[in-house]
């Protein structure tokens, strides 16, 4: 910082200087830009907050330019809001396209305020990188604003009972080769985690006990991490690998990449699939869907300029890796396939949340921040195949129960209202424990809600059922071994089901910060790969892509390796 | 000493004469690029499936292999050769003024080499201007190896311009002596020259030669060739500061040995003896051992930082360094090699010119193993080392091994094309030999006495 002069600038006095005569040019007010600016500088110096900006500014830029988009408006308004309520959230809704309405301003701001007033904003918003990446046009990179939407994954390592079936969709879903599993699940062990036999498949291998757990292995699911800070983009000679703007996904194009293999070679944890050879499915064949005459109708994927091709398999001499299915994300599958990913969609045991992680409704963010309860919803609503215990539809309930019942012939009634699924205390003290410990989010209309839209579903038959029958009493809290009700204690009953899993991200020490999250067991440094409970082959996959591409290396000598 | 004077006619010599063997060789050159120019072409029509690489992690296979190995090679020797030129000029060390040029000429060949292995590495070859270039504003702020081809290119020019400048003086005064078939390439060097300039241009190599010693550690290949991969936090076996000295120390070795070879070819067949002389020989040699030391010292550090209680991972990667063969068998032939090299320097009559050649050739060949084995060790041992498939398995094809024969080819072709335009001795040397050079510099070096 300088210190010896007045300028309120890093850069000093001649750089302000500069900045002044820019503004000059323009038609507003100078004085106003170089104010605000100087005061720009304080807020990302942390003396001035963001709302305290905005209102001191405020009429005046109104009175200047007619209207106020500066990047602070949110913070004020948010100040604004914690008295006057959330109306003007609301209306906010109808305003359409922020990005348009930011760039108008800062056209009008003129600019040289744009630069040094929003300038400002971009290092302490989002890091001095970003404003260097800043100016990518022409087909290259985008901007590393944060995106309103992030996609990521939460993945449940002790649910995943280690079937490959997210592999096969990925594979399918793709048109991927054999040995190209963006999607790839490994058993490992390590000094302090040992497994039984592999690769016996799950029956054999005692995978699904009851309430818990998908196998006595220990998992580890690896799609691309999709990190805040890739490092295969940072390496990238051609920003072909790019985080899309809008959510945050980091996908490769097609039409750019060179295949230099930096970003296969950079990338801590090998996540990156060449293509060595022509793909083993044409690129008329990639499935189209919706039309399935044209291809480009999910292998390019939208931008606010247009579109690029980044999504399926790749062509021969570029890098491929899990992509998030932008197809999916854009729409183009469907409203219903936006917020899901083939392999989440796939996954029986519902290991795999995807979903916006910023957003607190989203699945992804629900189980990783309340792993427990997410974990009892899944549970308790999915089909999964060990769950032999169901929850009764609030139909069933009113048909089942009158107000004559207790807690104990309540059970057995609805307990006998089917025939092959089973309902006692247990599933009955789950529900009522994830009535104490729930927020009650109402799901409206975010994507990817399925937890707490599941969770509401199970709170709508647990709301039926005490219209019969008080939960509250002590003693039916009693029986519920839910002990005084509180959320403490519902949090202890509902750990004893689904366990209290610890939650990492993968090599958080070198800085990438993934925007995928695990829940188990954490694979130590030492960690080593084991056979699964499911073989590879018997999924239909390659695993060891080498032996395949061996086959084409002119002058092959089987065993020999430098 | 040599008895006789060197004179115009002695360094025109290899322009005004066509012998049986220069086109023998010419022959065998050209073939060898054009095998590896059939590989290539068969590469481009396959796929890079035809080489022996595959993908780090599940795949059980390795990135980038020989072609990176040998990318990184010749740009050491290429940097090596102008920093020996530059250092020539600048260190006033007069006495290797007459290999002066064929180490700048060493760089353009081997800058060349290494710029070939660029695109021969690439998937998508064709899109390296409209991908790489289209986007340099962008990626030349965060990517590696955009610096890398950056700098690559900065030392094309700077040497070539070195180069060219300093021909200018010799093609000017030897032109009646120069064959009249390449008179347009003359004219074209020689573009409106005037005795005036030598003051100008001499200063103007002298900064060139300052920027080279500079920018050499700091930029070149103490700086952004290792950071290709000592930037990177997940392969334990690239990195760490250490690697800047490191890649830095094989260069000089490598352009060392390439440069003394080079000169005992031109020696033999033009009869040097009394330009390119023993001493010449001797002092290459001496530095060869100096450089030498420096890198085991290098590999040392590196080795011991992590086999004595290394974070797991590093320790892993350098303990699997350390057991390889052919590791094992490079750092023997290099540290033999030393060992020779000090003996020699004891005891003056285990000197010949053959034990020099040979000692150059081991140390090629082993700072070329080293470094091919380096990029492959990377994928080896990474942080992430849970995969069953990792470390993979990685043997060149013969199409990468071809590429080593082809780029040798292509480097001979250019010194044999050279040869026959322009002298490859300088004026200037051979003035400053006979002492009717105009400068008063001293040689700095004390000369070993034979």
């Amino acid at each position: 910082m300088s210190t010896d002069d007045e300028s309120f600038h890093p850069l000093g006095n001649e750089w302000e200087g500069e900045l002044e005569s820019m503004l000059d040019d323009t038609e507003y007010d100078s004085q106003l830009g170089m104010d605000m600016a100087r005061d720009a500088m304080r807020v990302t110096e942390g003396e001035l907050s963001e709302a305290e900006f905005h209102e001191k500014y405020h009429d005046d830029v109104m009175e200047e330019f007619g209207e106020d988009e500066r990047p602070t408006k949110e913070a004020y308004e948010k100040a604004q809001e914690e008295t006057k309520g959330t109306v003007s959230r609301m209306l906010d809704k109808f305003d359409g396209d922020g990005e348009q309405t930011r760039r108008e301003a800062m056209k009008k701001m003129g600019v040289g305020a744009a630069a040094v007033g929003v300038g400002a904003w971009g290092t302490v918003d989002d890091g001095p990188e970003a404003s260097v990446a800043e100016g990518g046009h022409g087909g290259g990179t985008e901007t590393h604003e944060h995106p309103d939407t992030q996609w990521g994954m939460t993945i449940d390592l002790e649910r995943c009972d280690g079937c490959l079936t997210c592999m096969t969709a990925c594979q399918q879903e793709n048109d991927l080769d054999q040995g190209v599993n963006w999607m790839y699940v490994m058993a490992w062990e390590d000094r302090n985690h040992s497994s039984p036999d592999g690769g016996q498949g799950l029956v054999d291998s005692g995978a699904y006990t009851d309430f818990n757990m998908g196998s006595d292995f220990n998992m580890l699911v690896r799609p691309c991490q999709h990190c805040t800070d890739a490092p295969c983009e940072k390496v990238c000679p051609t920003t072909a690998r790019h985080t899309r703007d809008k959510d945050g996904i980091v996908l490769t194009d097609y039409d750019v990449c060179i295949g230099c293999r930096y970003c296969q070679v950079a990338c801590p944890y090998g996540v990156n699939y060449f293509q060595w050879e022509d793909p083993s499915v044409e690129y008329e064949d990639i499935d189209g869907l919706e039309n399935p005459e044209d291809p480009d109708e999910i292998t390019h994927a939208e931008y606010e300029h247009g579109e690029r091709w980044v999504d399926s398999r790749a062509p021969r001499g570029v890098m491929s890796k899990c992509t998030f299915c932008p197809s999916m994300q854009d729409g183009k599958q469907g409203d219903d396939m936006v917020g899901t990913t083939a392999c989440e969609s796939a996954c029986p045991p519902n290991a795999i949340q995807f979903g916006d992680v910023n957003d607190e409704k989203s699945d992804s963010y629900q189980h990783r921040e309340h792993p427990v309860k997410s974990r009892a919803v899944a549970h308790l609503s999915g089909d999964h195949i060990s769950s032999n215990r169901y929850v009764p539809g609030p139909e069933t309930v009113n048909e089942t129960l009158s107000e004559s019942d207790d807690i104990e012939s309540a059970i057995a009634a609805l307990d006998a209202a089917n025939e092959s699924r089973t309902f006692d205390e247990e599933v009955l003290s789950m529900m009522k424990a994830i009535d104490i410990v729930s927020e009650r989010l109402e799901p409206g209309d975010n994507k990817n809600t399925t937890m707490i839209q599941n969770e509401r579903t199970i709170l709508e038959s647990l709301d039926a059922i005490e219209g019969y029958v008080d939960l509250e009493s002590e003693d039916a809290l009693d029986t519920l071994n839910l002990d005084d009700g509180s959320e403490e204690s519902a949090r202890f009953q509902l750990q004893q089901y689904v366990g209290n899993p610890s939650s990492f991200n993968l090599l958080d020490h070198i800085g990438t910060n993934p925007n995928v999250t695990y829940l188990g067991a954490e694979p130590g440094s030492d960690a080593y790969q084991v056979e699964g409970p499911t073989k590879y082959e018997d999924a239909g996959l390659l695993d060891r892509r080498q032996e395949k591409l061996d086959n084409e290396t002119v002058g092959h000598i089987d065993g020999v390796s430098l | 000493m040599s008895t006789k004077e060197p004179t115009e006619a002695d360094i025109l010599r290899p322009i005004n004469t066509l012998t049986k063997k220069y086109f023998v060789l010419y022959g065998i050159a050209t073939l060898a690029l054009l095998v590896f120019l059939a590989g290539w072409a068969y590469q481009l029509q396959e796929g890079l499936v035809v080489t022996g690489l595959g993908d780090w992690g599940s795949g059980g296979g390795s990135t980038w292999g020989l072609y990176i190995g040998a990318f990184i090679w010749w740009v050491g020797v290429a940097h090596g050769g102008i920093i020996l030129s530059a250092a020539v000029r600048l260190l006033g060390m007069d006495r290797y003024m007459p290999i002066a040029r064929l180490a700048e000429m060493t760089t353009i060949g081997g800058l060349s080499a290494a710029g070939f292995y660029i695109l021969v590495h690439m998937g998508r070859p064709d899109r390296m201007v409209t991908s790489v270039i289209g986007h340099y504003h962008i990626t030349v702020n965060n990517s590696p190896l955009v610096w890398d081809v950056t700098v690559i290119t900065a030392y094309f020019v700077l040497s070539a311009t070195y180069l060219g400048l300093t021909l200018r003086y010799d093609v000017s005064r030897l032109r009646d002596q120069l064959p009249d078939r390449f008179e347009p390439i003359y004219k074209i060097m020689t573009l409106g020259y005037t005795k005036q300039e030598d003051e100008i241009i001499e200063r103007m190599v002298w900064w060139l030669a300052a920027a080279v010693i500079i920018m050499a550690p700091l930029l070149l290949h103490g700086g952004v060739i290792p950071w290709l991969f000592a930037l990177l936090p997940a392969m334990p076996a690239w990195t760490g500061g250490i690697q800047g000295p490191m890649f830095l120390s094989i260069a000089l070795m490598s352009a060392i040995g390439g440069v003394t070879i080079i000169s005992y070819a031109f020696r033999r067949a033009y009869d040097w003896d009394h330009i390119i002389t023993d001493d010449i020989f001797r002092g290459l040699l001496l530095w060869l051992g100096f450089f030498t030391l420096l890198f085991l010292w290098f590999q040392l550090q590196f080795v011991l930082n992590g086999v004595f209680l290394g974070p797991n991972a590093k320790a892993v990667s350098a303990e699997a360094k350390l057991a390889h063969p052919l590791y094992q068998g490079a750092m023997f032939l290099i540290f033999s090699t030393l060992v020779y090299i000090f003996l020699q320097t004891i005891r003056p009559s285990l000197f010949s010119k053959k034990r020099a050649l040979l000692a150059s050739g081991i140390i090629l060949t082993g700072t070329l193993t080293e470094k091919v084995l380096f990029v492959v060790e990377g994928f080896k041992h990474p942080v992430f080392d849970i995969y069953a498939n990792t470390p993979g398995t990685y043997f060149p094809s013969l199409i990468e091994w071809a590429s080593l024969a082809g780029t040798a080819g292509l480097v001979a072709l250019l010194f044999l094309n050279l040869s026959k335009l322009v002298p490859v001795v300088e004026l200037h040397a051979v003035e400053h030999m006979r002492g009717d050079h105009a400068h008063g510099d001293e040689a700095t070096e004390p000369e070993v006495e034979a």
